[in-house]
């Protein structure tokens, strides 16, 4: 897209000013090392005057080889690394790998583990989502507030995975057939906790952000992502919903035990920056409600199958797909296991960030260079996620 | 919609009731003034990996590690190095003698604590752990991983009480079992079992192999080399004496496969501390499943996804062609799984 500047064409007229001004496209790169980037990855900005007219995402900067790695490793020594792609939502990631394994390997989860891997994932989306807005508020000059008061409240969410699992953010916390500790009364008490408090937080967090004229001004028709082009595009996650697509996969795999719950999914008409916020407001209170109805109904049992091993776990030759709707959209892993079984043969991460930061520049183009960094906001891009 | 403004207005309530909300209210207050004060970790809480030893008098002789190297092999990102304990004639002491972990190259996953068969490597929860270098500063060896049980205790008191169960339950059955083995043979020595050990709770769970046949005195006055070589020594009377119960008397061809469950004292050669040769020599008139354990470490330790006496039937029988998975056995035991195999297809 982006043209080298050669000497003849070193100036173009901007079109209506015919006549009047000459000017110059100006090339301007965005990061690697800038805040708004959300980690170290690069925008190649061709501005014209301040509009974008022309965009390329440069990513690569944070690649880890982990689909290679987890080829020449066991099954389960790849469940700590998938906690480091996206590093915000090291729950639902382990979910996305244990669910691929499980449809591979046959493996039947307790329904115990089950609830318990809805009320980490439903969290986990609390967390990643009010996150999101108070990094996208940050790109847009509400320096701090949004964001720490989101924090203030991830921190609850974050002790209680610390109980739970030992660690706050790298988890590694899901175990294939289960989860690797069982949740304590005191640990399910301590989320009945956070649950009954949220909702508070929401209504604060709205009040300060819905209405206000500043973000309404900076948000509203920014950025739009059309249906067809989400769809076309392959979009997934709140970023297709806000676009007006319907696609919650919650909704249509069903997995785990999600069949059982009633939530609705907020779904937007515009597909600008603000649907994208408020769709994610919404989502948090489905989610609550989500929580509420399973930490009322988990039943007691076993918390992992007690038929897989941890050591010498092999798997049938074969291939399976398993995805999850993670916070950012469709968190898929493919898996192919050969003759031995030991390792896979092929290890594929479907990376959600990657996939809707595809769409950058047509949501950038013709917009000032000041949208382009609230546009990239909210994506909700983790770079770990996206280069793998 | 009110007035113009109006949301503004709003968020300002908002920031307003949360800051001075952060002088009365500890919700809104949450900030920790970190080297002042701590927060107190949940004890679940992991940080980096420590090995468990059992009697602060000689925390090297009474740890739990045998070095069978399984956390070294599923360890992730390959952090862990260890390597066996020898004596001067090349003989395995069953413990370590470099067991490095690099914390720069840990990531506190949690997968060495969940691999281990004799629970032996825990995780820590001292999160500070800054160094001035970064290269020999940030290598944790032995002496620094060394841990009594009783910080273990101290640190993760739920985690670590169902251990201290789980291992004393291991021991008395062990105990109980070898009862009747160690009656049955003449030259039974005084017992000094397992429910009479001091409460040091477990000792090393390999050590009680040893303990089951002719023990020496826990009270004797012993060094640990001499005690080894001792209850080595001991364990050898048998085969050179008259026939030992339950032995098999000529090599069969073929596997014969001694029935599953049977007393250790019908495999003398079951003992961690013998040599390979004298293993070897113990067992020259056995079978060739019973050759083919005798080559093993005999720790037990289910790396090869067994215990001994079930992965040399499984080579015996042709179910398992690997023979290679005996870990703690190193090269010693692979080579003459295969000399043995070969030696057998021969005859």
């Amino acid at each position: 897209m982006i043209q080298p500047l050669t000497e003849g064409k070193r100036f173009t007229l901007v079109p209506g000013s015919e006549g009047l001004i000459e000017t110059q496209k100006l090339e301007v790169s965005i990061g690697p090392q800038h805040p708004s980037t959300h980690g170290v990855f690069r925008m190649d900005c061709m501005l014209d005057g301040e509009t974008v007219i022309a965009l390329k995402p440069v990513m690569g900067y944070l690649h880890r080889n982990h689909e290679q790695l987890a080829e020449r490793m066991a099954w389960l020594g790849s469940m700590p690394y998938t906690d480091r792609l996206d590093y915000f939502n090291s729950m639902t990631n382990n979910w996305a790998y244990a669910l691929a394994v499980e449809k591979l390997a046959g493996i039947k989860v307790p329904e115990r583990a089950d609830y318990v891997r809805v009320i980490m994932s439903e969290l986990t989306r609390i967390l990643n989502h009010s996150c999101v807005i108070g990094f996208m508020l940050q790109d847009l000059g509400a320096w701090g507030t949004p964001l720490l008061y989101a924090f203030r409240e991830r921190e609850k969410i974050l002790d209680l995975f610390e109980a739970v699992s030992g660690s706050r953010m790298m988890c590694n916390y899901m175990r294939f057939g289960g989860v690797r500790v069982d949740m304590t009364a005191k640990d399910l008490a301590a989320a009945k906790e956070i649950v009954s408090r949220f909702p508070h937080f929401l209504d604060e967090f709205e009040q300060l952000l819905t209405t206000n004229e500043v973000l309404l001004a900076r948000t509203q028709r920014i950025g739009i992502l059309p249906k067809e082009l989400a769809i076309n595009a392959s979009i997934s996650g709140p970023m297709a919903r806000a676009s007006g697509m319907e696609y919650d996969i919650r909704k249509i795999d069903k997995y785990g035990v999600y069949g059982r719950f009633d939530f609705r999914v907020p779904v937007g008409d515009v597909g600008d920056v603000y649907d994208r916020y408020y769709v994610r407001v919404l989502e948090m209170r489905e989610s609550i409600k989500i929580l509420q109805q399973a930490l009322r109904d988990i039943p007691a049992g076993p918390h992992i199958a007690p038929e897989v091993k941890l050591r010498n776990f092999k798997i049938p030759p074969g291939d399976g797909y398993g995805r999850i709707e993670a916070p950012k959209g469709e968190l898929g892993f493919y898996l192919v296991s050969d003759e031995g079984g030991k390792q896979p043969y092929r290890y594929h991460v479907r990376p959600p960030s990657f996939i809707n930061l595809t769409t950058l520049e047509d949501m950038c183009l013709g917009h000032k260079v000041a949208d382009v960094v609230i546009i990239l906001g909210s994506i909700d891009i983790v770079l770990g996620e996206v280069d793998r | 919609m009110g007035f113009i403004g109006k949301g503004l207005f709003d968020g300002m309530v908002v920031t307003a009731r949360n800051f001075v909300g952060s002088y009365f209210d500890k919700e809104r207050l949450v900030t920790v003034q970190y080297p002042e004060e701590r927060v107190q970790t949940p004890e679940n809480s992991r940080t980096f990996p420590f090995l468990v030893y059992d009697d602060d008098k000689s925390p090297v002789d009474t740890m739990r590690c045998v070095a069978c190297k399984i956390c070294e092999v599923e360890c992730p990102p390959q952090c862990i190095y260890i390597v066996m304990d020898r004596d001067e004639k090349g003989k395995p002491r069953q413990r370590p003698k470099v067991f490095d972990i690099d914390i720069s190259v840990c990531m506190q996953c949690q997968i060495c604590v969940e691999v281990c068969p004799f629970d032996a490597i825990k995780m820590d929860n001292d999160y500070e752990k800054s160094q001035y270098g970064r290269f020999d500063e940030l290598v944790e060896h032995l002496p620094d991983l060394l841990k009594s049980n009783e910080y273990y205790n101290r640190i993760k008191p739920t985690e670590a009480s169902a251990v201290d169960a789980k291992l004393k339950a291991e021991k008395e059955k062990k105990a109980k079992k070898a009862a009747p083995a160690a009656a049955a043979k003449p030259a039974a020595a005084p017992k000094t079992t397992a429910p009479a050990a001091p409460a040091s709770t477990a000792s090393k769970p390999a050590a009680a192999a040893p303990a089951a046949k002719i023990t020496i005195p826990e009270d004797a006055p012993f060094t640990p080399e001499q005690r080894q070589w001792l209850s080595g020594f001991l364990s050898t009377i048998p085969a050179g004496a008259a026939p030992v119960t339950g032995a098999p008397a000529p090599p069969a061809p073929g596997a014969q496969t001694p029935a599953a469950g049977a007393p250790t004292g019908d495999w003398p050669w079951h003992d961690p501390a013998l040599g390979m040769q004298q293993r070897l020599d113990l067992a020259k008139s056995a079978s060739l499943a019973d050759k083919l354990m005798a080559a093993m470490a005999q720790t037990d330790c289910h790396a090869c996804g067994y215990d001994c006496r079930g992965y040399a039937d499984a080579i015996a029988g042709g179910a398992e062609k690997d023979l290679s998975l005996c870990l703690p056995g190193e090269a010693e035991t692979a080579d003459m799984l295969k000399k043995l195999m070969e030696e057998a297809g021969k005859a």
